[in-house]
């Protein structure tokens, strides 16, 4: 039995907000965004291919990096484990709660079953803090439910251990130390830089602002992948689906990264961040425009060619714009 | 003179969703300002791609944008939930 006083808070995206949660608890007060930025969270990669039965977007990091990123660039230190045995995970990690540690779990989003049902997917990859133990119910703290609530072990069992693409494994983390002082500035620099970099000069053709870019010239084959008007209906709304309804706080994760270079031109007093902070959020503002058009000819089944045509010009417009952003952002933190 | 205010303000809200969602058989006296307005029971009947298209209104007229989620579920709850964030964001601007 046990119970650790923990301040939950709800977040826009699962990683960081529980990355965030964890350092907080632990007496860093850093906010999400900041987590966000300074990890170097925004990217953009367009992928298809045999490992997907349909072609994908991602706008963000690969999962873990945030917490790496935060390690390598705060110099948090963190512990963490995976197990193939699902018992010694789950012994674990009753463990370290005898101990009043709250610990990051990564599971099956589907099993969270405290969420609507009709929200709920098979992601891998969703993070939530464990932050305590009443007789066979945890005690979780996920960023995405607007209280602490109590999860039956099954359930939570379920999600640690599902299979599939990106398997939890029973995969946990808690930081072990933080840095009583921490250079912010070189910090947020390293983010930016790096994120810059990851947008413009990725030698891939899938990744960053090519990945836009490919994403825009592709979305008119996307009949070609599709079974019938249903099926290319319900991939077109994905879209929209995948940038405001995933945790992404809003366009893509483009208005949590325009409140970073917000929050850190007052952190750095760099008026120039402000100024790119207000440029990101026309960027987000873009994205979710082409949200609401996706949305709205999936949903009309409105979705010949020259519609798509449409679609792919005004996703080219967000990587002339990024292209541009982020050519910028290089320049003024040099 | 305060609570005028608010009383016109939930109207214009009410007037900007409708006209929004191009819902022409809907009275901004027939929406309740405390209904949950995405219960099937309401006279808007909205979905998530509404909200949507509320969320682009409301930051067109009032200049305000909600940029999260989480935020966006409990502002658009009801007309009052709407009003209340519009007001004060357009106090703090």
């Amino acid at each position: 039995m046990s119970e650790i006083t923990f301040n939950h808070k709800m977040a826009a995206h699962c990683e960081s907000g529980s990355v965030t949660a964890l350092l907080n608890h632990a007496g860093l007060e850093i906010s999400e965004p900041m987590v966000f930025g300074i990890s170097s969270g925004i990217f953009f990669g367009y992928l298809k291919g045999p490992r997907f039965a349909f072609p994908v977007f991602i706008v963000r990091s690969k999962p873990g990096q945030i917490r790496k990123n935060i390690s390598k660039r705060l110099g948090v230190k963190y512990h963490t484990a995976s197990f193939k045995n699902p018992q010694k995970g789950e012994d674990e990690l009753d463990r370290l709660l005898e101990q009043n540690i709250p610990v990051a779990v990564q599971v099956d989003f589907y099993y969270m079953n405290y969420i609507l049902s009709h929200e709920r997917v098979h992601i891998n990859a969703h993070f939530i803090n464990i932050v305590g133990k009443k007789g066979t119910k945890y005690i979780v703290s996920d960023s995405y439910f607007p209280k602490l609530v109590e999860f039956d072990r099954e359930s939570l069992m379920k999600g640690r251990f599902a299979e599939g693409s990106m398997a939890p494994k029973g995969f946990m983390f808690y930081p072990t130390y933080v840095p009583e002082n921490i250079d912010y500035e070189k910090a947020i620099r390293t983010g930016i830089k790096k994120a810059s970099y990851y947008m413009l000069k990725l030698p891939i053709p899938f990744l960053g602002i090519k990945g836009i870019r490919k994403f825009a010239d592709s979305v008119v084959e996307w009949p070609k992948y599709a079974r019938d008007i249903e099926h290319l209906s319900h991939e077109i709304m994905k879209i929209n689906v995948l940038l405001e309804d995933q945790g992404t706080g809003g366009a893509g994760f483009r208005f949590i990264y325009a409140t970073f270079l917000r929050e850190a031109s007052e952190m750095i007093g760099h008026s120039g961040l402000l100024e790119m902070s207000k440029r990101m959020m026309e960027i987000g503002d873009g994205w979710r425009e082409i949200s609401l058009f996706t949305a709205k000819i999936g949903k009309n089944r409105d979705l010949g060619q020259d519609r798509l045509k449409e679609l792919g010009n005004i996703i080219r417009k967000r990587a002339d714009v990024e292209e541009v952003f982020f050519r910028d952002l290089q320049n003024i933190i040099k | 003179m305060e609570e005028n205010k608010s009383v016109d303000l939930k109207i214009e809200i009410k007037e900007l969703i409708i006209k929004t969602l191009n819902l022409t058989d809907v009275n901004p006296e027939q929406v309740s300002n405390s209904a949950p307005l995405f219960a099937k029971d309401n006279d808007m009947g909205i979905d998530s791609i509404d909200a949507l298209e509320i969320i682009m209104a409301l930051q067109r007229k009032y200049s305000i944008r909600i940029d999260d989620q989480n935020l966006a579920r409990s502002v658009l709850d009801s007309i009052n939930s709407i009003a209340e964030f519009v007001n004060k964001e357009t106090t703090k601007n």
